[in-house]
């Protein structure tokens, strides 16, 4: 059989080009995402978004006391803002895994439900400019 | 495509299959083990690659969409469609090209698969979201898939020397 047999089934040196590859797109996508994302500054934004629609900014830095959302929908949750970061401490979803993803405490880190749509991103002070055209 | 009607139950039981092994999958999650949200092993991708190497491009790719579709209706789920259309395909296609490149083991071919196919996840959860926050998951998804993909590799690997004097596609 032609197909069976021109397959190697032995891993090889050129396999380890495909990792190379695959290392070298995280190692480039956690770059640019994370060290261009305006997380050297100490200034913490979080940015709370539910089905594409912002419902909540808070600066955590100036934050003085521990700050509760609650998200309402066909899976509702609770988020837990704090000066050090965000958490969501309960959800209604049989998943579970925005409470696993446990507390983000750096700029560019987010936590993602996607069954309710809802996106919680931590922003650093470049974040005060929306875009930047030139 | 012309299939010979042993080709099509074949790629009927390949499909069911497939669909066997992702519920099956959802018995057992790893996410248990390693605490990462949304991490799979991708047990089904071991049918995709069998059948890619088996049976050919094209009755792969009905497979797969058949499960993706099969699946979605299964699970009463419609928006998981995108997520495991966008993975599949873009792992597909992947696979595709890295078959053709004849230095390459099934390793890397599956490896190559997997990271494709974590890359169309996160092109869908961007989608739905609305959002590139999940591409900040991109590179945990990625190392992961090194693993994963190299599991699918074995597990094929072993199933084709196992199956060294099977002949599915003709008597």
């Amino acid at each position: 059989m032609r197909t069976k047999s021109s397959a190697k089934l032995k891993p090889c040196w050129w396999d380890a080009l495909v990792v190379a590859a695959v290392l070298l797109l995280a190692g480039g996508v956690f770059f640019l995402f994370y060290l261009s994302n305006g997380s050297g500054s100490d200034h913490l934004t979080a940015v709370i978004t539910h089905k594409g629609e912002e419902v909540e900014r808070v600066d955590l830095t100036s934050l003085t006391a521990d700050k509760t959302v609650t998200i309402d929908g066909t899976y509702g949750m609770t988020i837990l803002l704090s000066t050090d970061g965000a958490q969501v401490i309960s959800a209604q979803c049989p998943t579970q895994d925005c409470v696993h993803t446990g507390k983000i405490s750096r700029a560019g880190q987010s936590i993602v439900c996607l069954p309710e749509q809802v996106v919680i991103q931590l922003v650093g002070a470049k974040s005060d400019i929306d875009v930047v055209i030139g | 495509m012309k299939l010979t009607t042993r080709q099509l139950a074949l790629c009927a039981v390949l499909t069911a299959l497939a669909l066997g092994l992702s519920y099956m999958e959802g018995l057992f999650p790893v996410s248990l083990l390693i605490p990462l949200p949304g991490i799979k092993l991708g047990l089904a991708n071991i049918v995709t690659v069998f059948a890619l190497y088996e049976l050919g491009v094209w009755p792969a790719l009905a497979i797969l969409v058949a499960r993706c579709l099969l699946g979605s209706v299964f699970a009463g789920n419609a928006s998981a469609l995108i997520f495991s259309m966008m993975g599949g395909v873009l792992a597909m296609l992947v696979m595709i090209v890295l078959r053709r490149l004849r230095h390459l083991s099934i390793f890397g071919v599956s490896i190559g698969g997997a990271a494709a196919h974590n890359i169309g996840q996160i092109g869908a959860a961007i989608i739905t979201l609305g959002s590139t926050a999940p591409v900040g998951y991109l590179p945990v998804l990625l190392v992961v898939a090194l693993f994963t993909g190299a599991l699918t590799g074995f597990v094929v690997s072993l199933l084709f020397r196992a199956m060294k004097n099977v002949h599915l596609m003709h008597e």
